[in-house]
């Protein structure tokens, strides 16, 4: 589904990736660890063009788009992202937040994409903040929106860049649950993150990143139990504690 | 100077219809503060757009070109006084025109100064716009000009709302020197009762009250605005 053929990226002087390759397939939940600065975020953010690689190839369902003849915004169309910060639209409410794309872009007329955004509100326990507006929800509340909002494009794969980093910690567990929901439903997904339960629980291959290289690439059992990489068995003794 | 008031407001207000000179005079200020004003926000708004585009595609030579060309401008225009830009309208410029144009060419220089400061206003209220914003729009597959126009725009004007009403007052009250290139607005007209009644009092006191008490209906109308787009800030 997704082809990352050495990709490598630079800003000025600094490498953020030094080549990085990686087939992800079709329903992969695919986890990234790794130290800040080591390039996780960079790589997510190449994935759907948000950063231009400094050189290599990306490949989605069987379209070179790191070509520039590739029209972005289709592409992007069928790739969700999900921020640390939320972005949310704090001009709008709840409800345009969701079906501001999917109507501009139309892909569904307005009453289309209401109906799916309040089937959408109605699953994450949410419908009666339709028509609040951002500032008016916590945090946890405004990153599962933000979560729905990718959804209602219907998209093919999830990113996930760092999702829960910005949270308090008693928000964590709400937005992790929808992760969690989404994966069992079958959704690719790829997903920088710092809670190594999570990885351990959802993943099908976790990801260890640092000096912009993919330094291990296993399955969660053996990620986290039968760690070959140094760097990596340095990382685990220091974040699971 | 308060000798015979009744008499003064006479010879300045009923005399002659003298009121009628005061609504002509307003008619004119009115028309050339209204035209600068739609000229300034488009204009403004366009040399922004450019400006921050060009800053976020530097490798753009197209994009590079305009943000030259609009540099120079800004630098002109803020760096010389209305009164002179105005002259060299009237005086060079539009030289060919008859008189009969003269509130057309005040409408022209007035829009064109007041772009430049508009410029700088929007382009500082979208930069105040979070980054996330154009990247949370540009994820959800929206073009570089619908996530412009639908996202950052309405937040970026929210922001610079109260730097734009002073604008716009400042631009209102600056329409008074266009007595200069022969527009019979109301300072002008005020100065003319006052030649043939050889009493200043009323009709500049007069003026002043009117420029006065349209400022405070804009200051209050720019107020609801605001009352209005910051409903999204309520939590």
């Amino acid at each position: 589904m997704i082809d990352v053929k050495s990709v490598v990226k630079h800003f000025g002087d600094i490498h953020a990736l030094n080549g990085v390759s990686l087939h992800i397939k079709k329903g992969e939940k695919v986890v990234i660890v790794g130290p800040s600065g080591c390039g996780k975020s960079t790589f997510l953010r190449c994935l759907n063009l948000l950063e231009t690689p400094t050189s290599g190839e990306v490949w989605f369902e069987g379209e070179c788009i790191t070509d520039p003849r590739c029209n972005v915004n289709k592409l992007r169309m069928r790739m969700g992202m999900v921020f640390q910060q939320f972005n949310l639209f704090p001009h709008k409410t709840i409800l345009q937040n969701i079906t501001l794309a999917p109507v501009t872009l139309k892909l569904m007329t307005q009453e289309e994409a209401d109906k799916r955004a309040i089937e959408l509100l109605a699953r994450i326990g949410l419908s009666e903040k339709a028509d609040a507006y951002p500032a008016q929800l916590s945090g946890g509340q405004q990153q599962r929106i933000a979560i729905v909002r990718a959804l209602a494009m219907n998209p093919d794969v999830m990113l996930f860049d760092e999702p829960t980093s910005a949270l308090d910690p008693e928000m964590v567990g709400e937005v992790l649950e929808l992760m969690k929901e989404l994966a069992d439903e079958g959704m690719t997904m790829v997903v920088v993150t710092h809670e190594m339960g999570f990885a351990r629980e959802v993943a099908t291959r976790c990801l260890f990143m640092a000096d912009g290289q993919v330094l291990e690439d296993a399955p969660p059992t053996e990620f986290f139990y039968r760690p070959k990489n140094d760097r990596l068995k340095d990382f685990l003794a220091k974040v699971l504690v | 100077m308060f000798d015979d008031l009744p008499g003064q407001l006479y010879a300045a207000l009923i005399k002659e219809d003298r009121w009628k000179l005061y609504i002509e005079g307003l008619g004119n200020t009115m028309i050339i503060a209204i035209g600068a004003v739609v000229i300034g926000l488009v204009l403004g708004t366009v040399i922004a757009l450019i400006k921050v585009n060009a800053n976020l595609n530097k490798k753009n030579v197209f994009l590079k070109f305009l943000d030259v060309i609009c540099d120079i401008y800004l630098t002109v225009i803020r760096g010389t006084p209305m009164m002179v830009q105005i002259l060299i309208g009237f005086n060079i410029i539009f030289a060919a025109l008859s008189f009969d144009y003269s509130v057309l060419v005040a409408i022209i220089c007035f829009g064109i100064n007041s772009g430049a400061y508009v410029a700088e206003i929007v382009r500082s209220g979208i930069q105040a716009v979070n980054r996330g914003q154009l990247e949370a729009g540009r994820s959800l597959g929206l073009s570089n000009s619908q996530t412009m126009s639908l996202i950052i725009l309405p937040q970026a004007i929210k922001n610079i709302l109260p730097a734009l009403g002073n604008e716009l007052i400042v631009l209102f009250k600056e329409t008074a020197i266009v007595g200069y290139i022969a527009v019979q607005d109301l300072t002008k007209m005020a100065t003319l009762i006052q030649s043939r009644t050889y009493q200043p009092f009323v009709p500049l006191i007069l003026s002043a009250l009117i420029y006065l008490s349209i400022v405070m209906l804009m200051s209050w109308g720019l107020r609801g605005l605001e009352r209005r787009l910051n409903k999204s800030d309520r939590r």
